[in-house]
């Protein structure tokens, strides 16, 4: 099956973006990400001022894959999960929200920012986008993989993993 | 399960390789790595012990291009192949759209192969999955051992009926590392068309 982790398209989406903006300009983070549990990412947003981020790919799966084994390790306790999930280094910090079993919000600061803005205007940020996501009214873009689609993509497919090999 | 992202234009998939310790699954990914074009994948991701064994996961993004105005995108997964490393194992089969099983040819391998087989089943029920309605594959990898168990063997023991596709493979010389992965990549594109 195929379908978007979130509906974030047309109109949801430029709301959601404006959230995320939000809560750069108020927390002073330098990113906000909203990734999937399955690794990838949904939408992002830089601060003006920010150096250009990490790979995003990577950072999505280390952050997704993190959560999981946090989830793992409080489930051992017979908890559901952990509560706080916040990892501060000398220079860059993040925090992480959910905003449902599918997906998380990251902040991503520096010392620059003081943490409990970066707490506050995250978890606000993602009750938004929680609240804009249950009022949606979008219908998901109708997508059709038909055989064409396939046999495109299969030639993609071979182009990439199709020669070379010795 | 396959992902689409309307705002980014993105269709992503996960393969992961799975299978015992010590087959290969690592050495897959970074072979990938070496072969495909810098414009075609992203960073790799290594998360292991000091001794170079695979401890939560290896992450290798690889960027098809674009169909229908959607980039097409895989994400490689290995997993930790030993036994005591099972919630790592589980965790990374979140979201799995289509798995090589890489199997040692190795003759006291041949268990170890079985029981990493019976370790994936059992985790994929955790999701309510099962394998047979995934796409997968399995790679025979190590064929160049000079006691290399013969291939029927390894496939009475890992697929009975015969209905899995089978590849034979030296993944330390780049040999045979791209047809497991062309062929689960084709499997995972052909069931997302017969779905929609």
């Amino acid at each position: 099956m195929l379908e978007p982790s979130l509906d974030l398209y047309g109109a949801t989406f430029d709301k959601v973006e404006a959230v995320l903006e939000d809560l750069l300009a108020k927390s002073h983070a330098r990113y906000a990400i909203i990734i999937d549990l399955q690794g990838f990412v949904l939408m992002h947003s830089k601060a003006l001022w920010a150096p250009k981020p990490p790979s995003l790919d990577s950072l999505a799966t280390l952050v997704a894959s993190n959560y999981s084994a946090n989830t793992a390790i409080a489930q051992l306790f017979g908890e559901k999960g952990f509560k706080e999930m916040v990892q501060q280094g000398d220079e860059v910090g993040t925090y992480l929200e959910e905003l449902d079993k599918k997906a998380l919000l990251v902040s991503i600061f520096d010392s620059s920012a003081a943490i409990g803005r970066v707490k506050l205007f995250t978890k606000k940020a993602s009750e938004d986008i929680r609240a804009i996501l249950e009022n949606s009214s979008e219908i998901a873009p109708n997508m059709d993989f038909d055989s064409k689609w396939e046999n495109s993509a299969k030639a993609l497919v071979d182009g990439l993993f199709g020669s070379g090999e010795s | 399960m396959s992902t689409i992202n309307f705002s980014a234009r993105e269709i992503n998939f996960k393969i992961v390789y799975y299978g015992p310790g010590l087959s290969g699954k690592t050495t897959n990914i970074k072979k990938i790595y070496e072969r495909v074009p810098a414009e075609s994948k992203g960073e790799m991701v290594s998360l292991a012990t000091e001794d170079e064994r695979t401890l939560f996961f290896d992450f290798l993004p690889l960027d098809l291009g674009q169909v229908n105005g959607f980039k097409t995108r895989f994400h490689l997964y290995t997993v930790p192949g030993q036994v005591f490393y099972n919630s790592s194992r589980k965790l990374i089969l979140r979201g799995v759209d289509g798995i090589v099983f890489v199997a040692d040819s190795a003759p006291n391998r041949l268990r170890a192969n079985a029981e990493s087989l019976r370790n994936l089943r059992e985790n994929l029920q955790e999701y309510n999955l099962v394998l047979n309605e995934i796409p997968h594959v399995v790679q025979v990898n190590k064929r160049d051992l000079p006691d290399a168990l013969p291939m029927n063997m390894i496939q009475q023991v890992l697929d009975p009926s015969g209905t899995v596709s089978f590849h034979e493979a030296v993944a330390s010389e780049f040999k045979g590392v791209f047809e497991p992965l062309r062929a689960v990549s084709q499997l995972v594109l052909e069931k997302l068309a017969q779905k929609t």
